[in-house]
Formats: C-alpha cells, structure tokens, sequence
C-alpha cells in the first residue's frame, strides 16, 4: 500500500480510528462500547508505537472512564493489562476484583496466571497456564506456556508451542505471527544459536514490515555477535522512531565496547534522565533497567542495591532475585549474593544467563565447587556465553 | 533478565469482531429452469462484502463441496423413536467419515483479483481455471460441460427480520453493550418466545426507542437478567405484541458470492439415479506462517476439530488454511449450533445431533406456548403451557419425548407446485434436515426449501413452521411451511403488529437470468475498479 510498511499501515489504521471514536467517545450520554473501544485503540497505539509515555493518556482516558462508567469489566480488564504491562502487580490484582466475575473469565485468568509467573512460582504458573490452553488453545495461552517452558529450561517444549501458537494464527494476524517469531529467535539466541534466531528474526520482519521491535532484536543479536558497527547502525535507527530509553543505554553499551566513550555517556545521560523521571513519577516499570544501569554503564553498587530492593517488592521472581544478585556480588558482598542466587536458582528457572550469573557469584563467594558446576553447565548450554551481550528488557 | 514477553504485549485483548470475508453467509441451491443443454443445478455461496462488494480477499479459500445420491427414505416414516433417530446419525456418521468422495470446488483470489478456480474429484477428473471477477462466465470443462460462473459482488438476497429473530431468544449482543469479557452474556435465560413477555423490559419493544436493535444499542444493565413474569403481555385491546416486525433488516446490504451454474452430468456419472445432491461451503483463511511463504513448522498435533477426520485428507493446500466458517442449512448455526465456533463442522454435524435434539426442545418450550397462545397447533409438547418457559436439558432422554414430533414430522408443502412431475416424493423431516448440515437438492423438485433452497424462499419463517403441527389445519388444510407467510393468517390472529414474522420478498428483485442475484449497491464512498 503505497509503499508504506505494514507497521505504518496498522498505525495509520489505529489514528483513523481513533479520529473516528474520538467525537462519540466524548459524547453525552456516555457508550460504553464506543467508549471501550476508543480507549483500547489508544492502549494499541501506545502498545505499538513503544513510547510508554504514551500509556499516561491511556490510563488517564482509562481512569475517566471507569469513573464515568463505573467498573465495566472491558475497562477494567483493559486496566489490569496497562498495570500488568508497568509491572504493577499489586494493582493488576486490584483491577481484576473491580468488576465482579472479571478474574473468572478467559482472559482474568490469563492475567492472573501472568501475576502467579511474575511472582516466580513457575510450578503453579505451568499448572494454570496447562489448564488454559486445555480450555482454550489460543494462540497467546500456547505462547505463555512456551515463554515458561523456555523460563525452565525446556527448550525443545518451549518451541514446540510457539510453532503451536504460530499455527493458530491467521494472515489477519501477522503481527502476532511476527512476535512469536521474535520469541523463538530470543530463545536461539539465549542459548548462542546465532544463524537459527537471525532466521526467525528474518521471518518476523517478512511477516509484518517496518516493526521497530524486530529491528531492535537484529540489533541485540548482531551485537552479540560482535557485529557492534552494524548493531550501533540499527540501533541510532530505531531511536529517531522510538526514543526508548533501553534503546538508548543499549547503544552507549555497543558505544563503550567500540571505545566511543564520549558517545558512550551521552546514550547513558539519556536513559538516565528518563528512568530516573519516570521512577521520580512513581512508575515502577524501569526499576530493573536502573539495576543494570548502576551495574554495569555507570557503577554505583549503593544505587544498584536500592533499585534492586524496589524491584523485588514489586516483583519477586527470578529475574529481580538474580539482578539483586549481581549488585551484590558486584557490591562485595558475596554470602548475600549467593544466598540470592541460589534463591533465584531455587524457582527452577533455567537459563543460560542465569547459570552464568550463578557460576560467576559462587566463584567468588568460594570454596564449594558450585562456581565451576554452574560456569561449566552455562558454556554447555550456550558455547557464546562470553560474547558481548546488551541488556534485553521489554515492557 | 525481565523479559515480560507475555503475548498481551502486542495481543488484541478484545477479539476486534469485525465483518470478515470468512463470513459466510447463505448457499442456496436449486434446479435451474434452464434445461437447454440438460439438467444444471444452481448453486450461490454468499459472504461477507471485504473488504468491498466485487473486491474479495486474496487470503481466503472458498470450498463448495457436493456429494450426489439416491433419493432415500430413512428411517421409515412411521418410525420415530429416539433409536431410530441415533441410528439414522450412525449412518450419517459413517457416510461423512467413510470414503465419502466428495467432489469440491474450490476458489481463491490473487492480489489483482483474478479468481483461480478449482474442481476436484468430479467425474471428469480435476482442473483449474484462472477467471476475471465481478463477470458471467462459461467456463468448458474438459468434458466438454459448460458452467457458467459469477464471482464477486452482489445484492444480499437474504431477507429477514433478523433482530426479531433475536429478540425472541433474548440476544442480549442485539440489544446491548455486552462486554466482550462476558460470555455468557448472550442468550439471557429469559423464555424464547414469539410474543413479547410481560415486565421483560430486557427485551420488550419500546416505542420511545424504535431503533433499539436495528442499530442503536443501551449499555447492559447490571444483572440478574432474569425474567420473574408469568403471561404474555397484551395491549389495552387485549392484543399480543409480535417480537417480529416484518421489516427487512438486511435491505441495501451486499455481498460478494460464487455463483455457479452446473449441468448435472458434471456432478455425478449417474444423474438418472442420484436426484439428491449435497451441497455445503466452507471458508479458510490463509495461515500467519504461509502468509510469508516459507516452508512452515508443522506442529506434531493434529488439529482440531477431532480425531476422526483423517490429516491426509486435507491436502497441501489446505494445510496453509485454516477452516473458519461452514455453510448447509440456514439456521443451523444461529438457530441450532448458537454460534459457537467449535461447532463450526459443516457437513460432519452428526455428532451434535444430540445437541440439536436438546435444543429444539429448548427452543419449543419458547415457540410452542406462543403458537399455542395464538390459537395454533403446536409440534411441540409444552403441557399446556399458558407462557413460554426458558427449560434446558442436560440429557437427549429427557428432552425427546417433547420435541419428538417437532423432529419426525414430515414438513406440508402449501401446494404441489415443488413437485412438477408429481412424483412419489416423500415430504422432509426436520431431523433429517439438518443432520447432516448440508443443502440437500432434489433435482426433480423446484429445490424450494427445504428440498433445497431457491432465492426467493423466506427460509427464516419456514424454519420457525417446524414448531406448527402439521396435522392441525387452518381453514380446512392442512398446516404448511408457507402457513406463517400467509397474511390472512395474521389479519385473524390477536397480535400487533399483524404481519408475517419476516419479509416476503427481497429489497431487490431476482433476476430470472444468471447470475439471479441483483447488482450490488452502490457503497458510499467506493468506487468499484472492475467494470
């Protein structure tokens, strides 16, 4: 169409939409469903376009809603995903309950199973997320069961039902289809299979053109390769469309390793200033990205540490356990940090990365040989486990 | 490392409904009256206008498929016991399961809207054409056989009160906002019924708001949506409101549709024999993976719908597909299978046929106690019931005995002009209309419904005369399918409005040439590119 990319298209469809939704939206007396459905073009417009300032009209629209409407289950099904999405696991638990029988629909359920996995009891999440796909094999509960199986470390599972959730997916649904794809690229290349995740990153920008997020995972990936020229190339790239501040610090990273110090601390000075305004807004939703941060482009373990704890009480899972972890042991405090990580290790996670962490933490906390066991199992899993490797967040 | 790559990230978190070119919409099929080079049967497959009239969707496939056989009685007419009726299903079961060789035709578009059609299995063997759109074709097949086609654009030739049929099974997505979270939602258990309820502002007609489902929705309230009344509700003059108006909803909607013309001898080697041919359609769209036209992983399950149907009969085509839409009867989904996408099974339906039998009864104990309040013989048996009754069965034991003759009886003509050669045609069943889930077209009838399905049939009303007895009589004969279309029937009935249910004939006339349905409307805003 025009030589336009299928992302433009979908963004262009999304802002005629909404100039159509605006006026009824706004309207008095209120529709519910023309209310509901402009509000959730506005949550698929910010969701595409990956600016998150963007979900602050979202969720003031949203907010005005509920008041005017009261809590109509759509609104606040639409709220728990916005909430979930900033990593407000309180609140999304909260939304559920705002409308009576809301957590016992299809999709209440997904959420909630979502939280038990965000709150990293990955045996109950397998459970429910299972029970999900046995009464309703969609293509996004195959994907959740997909994305914890590859959590624990069973790959070959793990694949299977991408393909699973891929085969659901019509031609009307390429973006969907391009996001799978990106998942099993992701998991290729988690475990150093460079040629295999470059493929499915290349069926993912052939299946919906023009997608920022499919250029930002090519980036990742050539920079893992050490194709840092190249990488850097997208990622300025991506930034004049998507000034996200990941982006940004992922760039100063490629930047430092290339010897561009000044460069470097520009991109740095950048994402800084947006997570820390974003944190200072009372969002919760950079709390990991200021742990990496303070580990590893400006070291400050203090800072480190206390983004970390926030990061847990929002969220103890895994993840969160293994970043404290990591500011622990690069703070010297080497008992806590492998305390930390054997906790992390304890859900049953299984990745590569977090092996890696592991080995690195035991080595220096000493004396019981799990340092060597855990560097040794993350080589097997991932020969590539030294290459340089940019920090991957998505919201 | 956070990744949160939960699907909601990029998901729809609502299934965005809108009008699909999957949709399909209505197969009629019916004798031609062109008998110049033989017999030729009419068949046209109509669905949604996407994304324009005449404009068709290059990742669908449409697949028309037909079977041709003996005219058969079965069970015998004086049977009409539950056993009778399961084993009737077995057979069913194992014609549609076993080495059924249908014959198919099978269309799709490219991006510059050239139809490439294909017949596989037909006598003659299987070959394709590649055809322009939105023109009247002859297409000669190898054979030697002429068949005249029109893919594309076309007058909706369906007419019907649709949100009076919705209105009397309490469809809540007619009337109302209903959250997409709310499944259950849909039908209210609330009594079906003919004649409006009393106190059922759910529902009832509200002349204050005589746009109220025919486009205008109010938000839902809260619940219960429930019904706690006891009567029908009658006017100062002691009528019945009608939940019907007569109005024809789909006036000035269009279509696109595959229309074939076929001689009969194309169909099946053994015309002579097999009077009955079998038609349904089916809808498949292209799937995500072959969109990029890329040898996709294959997945290790099979799919869905169940273990029966045989992978190797979907061939490498299909496989790039995914079925989403079938269509035989009318009514079979919005009536019987209440929409349901896993009952999407076309032609194999015969295992819900127990489901069929405890719907109609649950679809009696609304229509019945109206019919009977209108003073009419019911099929159905309500005990008397002065209002209609909202009852559901969990087991086809408890619901047969009700709806047993609603099931068995054969269906009255109004008059023999469906049978020109007068032959010893036996009448049809409601049973055996609808399982299996196909058009059956009896080539030596005019193909009225439901000995097939001609354009100008208002199917909706004959549908809802199955729940007439037809050994009751009105004005010394017998009840018949056209009873309910028959306005003097309504001139003496205690009921406003006084009209048929549905429209009696189409916005846009019929043409008596092919491609017989009319010419599309003109869409605001489109202007067609093909000529």
């Amino acid at each position: 169409m025009n030589g336009l990319t299928d992302f433009q298209i979908e963004m262009r469809a999304f802002e005629l939409d909404l100039e159509d939704l605006r006026p009824p939206a706004l309207a008095h007396p209120m529709s519910a469903d023309h209310v509901t459905k402009y509000v959730y073009r506005l949550y698929q417009r910010a969701a595409l376009d990956g600016n998150l300032e963007l979900f602050q009209e979202v969720e003031a629209e949203l907010d005005g809603a509920i008041a005017r409407l009261g809590p109509a289950p759509d609104l606040c099904l639409l709220k728990a995903n916005l909430d979930f999405k900033l990593h407000r696991v309180a609140e999304t638990r909260r939304d559920l309950e705002m409308s009576s029988g809301l957590a016992e629909t299809s999709q209440g359920r997904a959420i909630s199973a979502d939280i038990v996995f965000q709150e990293g009891d990955y045996k109950e999440a397998g459970k429910l997320y299972t029970e999900l796909v046995e009464k309703e094999r969609t293509w996004d509960n195959l994907a959740r069961l997909a994305h914890l199986c590859a959590r624990i470390g069973d790959v070959a599972a793990a694949d299977q039902l991408y393909v699973e959730a891929e085969d659901e997916l019509t031609a009307k649904e390429m973006r969907s289809f391009a996001w799978v794809e990106l998942q099993r690229g992701l998991l290729h290349s988690a475990y150093g299979r460079f040629p295999q995740a470059h493929e499915h990153y290349d069926r993912a920008n052939r299946g919906y053109s023009g997608y920022w997020l499919v250029e930002e995972h090519i980036a990742n990936l050539l920079a893992a390769e050490h194709k840092l020229e190249q990488a850097a190339t997208i990622y300025r790239n991506v930034l004049q469309r998507v000034p996200k501040p990941e982006i940004q610090q992922a760039l100063g990273d490629i930047y430092r390793h290339m010897g561009k110090q000044r460069e470097a601390e520009e991109c740095f000075q950048k994402a800084l200033a947006v997570y820390l305004r974003s944190a200072e807004r009372g969002e919760v939703h950079y709390y990991h990205h200021l742990v990496d941060f303070y580990c590893d482009a400006h070291r400050d373990t203090e800072q480190a540490l206390m983004w970390a704890r926030q990061d847990i009480e929002v969220r103890n899972n895994s993840s969160t356990q293994a970043a404290m972890a990591r500011a622990l042991h690069l703070a010297g405090r080497h008992d806590a940090a492998r305390q930390m990580i054997d906790r992390a290790l304890s859900s049953g996670a299984r990745e590569p990365g977090l092996f890696l962490q592991a080995g690195k933490i035991h080595s220096a906390a000493g004396g019981n040989g799990m340092g060597e066991h855990y560097l040794k199992l993350a080589a097997e899993l991932n020969p590539h486990h030294s290459a340089f490797h940019v920090h991957h967040h998505h919201h | 490392m956070a990744d949160h790559n939960d699907p909601n990230a990029v998901n729809s978190i609502f299934s965005d409904i809108d009008a699909s070119a999957a949709d399909l919409y209505d197969l009629f099929g019916f004798p031609s009256s062109d008998t110049s080079d033989g017999e030729k049967v009419v068949i046209a497959l109509t669905f949604a206008a996407v994304p324009h009239a005449g404009t068709l969707d290059p990742d669908m496939i449409y697949r028309i498929q037909m079977t041709a056989e003996p005219r058969v009685v079965h069970p015998p007419a004086n049977e009409q016991s539950l056993d009778s009726f399961l084993k009737y299903v077995e057979a069913v079961k194992d014609k549609y399961t076993g080495a059924l060789h249908a014959s198919e035709i099978r269309m799709h578009v490219d991006e510059s809207q050239r139809a490439t059609v294909e017949f596989f299995n037909f006598p003659e063997g299987s070959f394709s054409v590649v055809v322009d759109t939105n023109k009247v074709l002859n297409l000669d097949t190898p054979g030697k056989n002429r068949i005249t086609a029109y893919i594309g654009g076309r007058d909706d030739a369906f007419f019907n009160d649709l949100p009076g049929f919705f209105r009397s099974i309490n469809y809540a997505p007619q009337f109302y906002h209903v959250p997409h979270t709310m499944t259950e939602a849909r039908e209210l258990p609330i009594p079906k019924t003919l004649l409006e309820l009393e106190g059922n502002d759910l529902f009832n007609y509200d002349p204050a708001l005589p746009e109220w489902g025919r486009g205008y929705k109010k938000n839902l309230p809260p619940g219960p949506w429930t019904w706690k009344g006891d009567k029908f509700r009658k006017d100062e003059n002691g009528n019945f409101r009608f939940v019907y108006s007569g109005v024809d909803a789909q006036a000035g909607k269009n279509v696109n549709a595959i229309i074939l013309e076929i001689p009969v001898k194309f169909i099946n080697p053994a015309p002579d024999k097999n009077r009955i041919i079998n038609v349904w359609g089916e809808s498949w769209v292209l799937k995500a993976a072959n969109k990029i036209e890329t040898i996709p992983d294959h997945p290790l399950w099979l799919e869905h719908p169940f273990a029966f149907l045989d992978p190797r009969s979907k061939d490498d085509e299909l496989q790039k597909y995914k079925l989403v839409d079938t269509d035989g009867q009318p009514f079979a989904d919005a009536a019987l299978s209440e929409r349901e996408d896993n009952r999407q099974l076309g032609a194999n339906n015969f295992f819900l046929a127990p489901h069929f039998v405890k719907r109609l009864a649950h679809l009696g104990w609304g229509f019945g106690p109206s019919i009977s309040a209108l003073g009419l013989k019911t099929s159905f048996d309500h005990d008397n019931s002065p209002v209609s009754v909202h009852k559901t069965y969990s087991t086809v034991l408890a619901a047969f005995p009700r709806v047993k003759k609603t099931l068995f009886q054969p269906l009255n003509m109004p008059d023999n002009s469906w049978n020109p050669k007068g032959l010893n045609i036996a009448l049809r069943r409601p049973f055996e209309i609808f399982v299996p889930n196909v058009c059956a077209i009896d080539m030596d009838t005019t193909g009225t419904w439901p000995f097939g399905r001609r354009l100008e049939d208002q199917v909706a009303t004959r549908f809802l005369s199955m729940f007439l007895d037809m050994e009751a009589e009105f004005k010394g004969k017998k009840y018949h399918l056209e009873l309910l279309n028959d306005q003097s029937l309504w001139d003496a009935a205690p009921i406003v409005p006084r009209t048929p249910p549905n429209p009696l004939k189409n916005d846009k006339d019929f043409s008596d040439k092919f491609p017989y349905l009319a010419e599309p409307h003109p869409e605001p805003g489109y202007k067609p590119t093909y000529k």
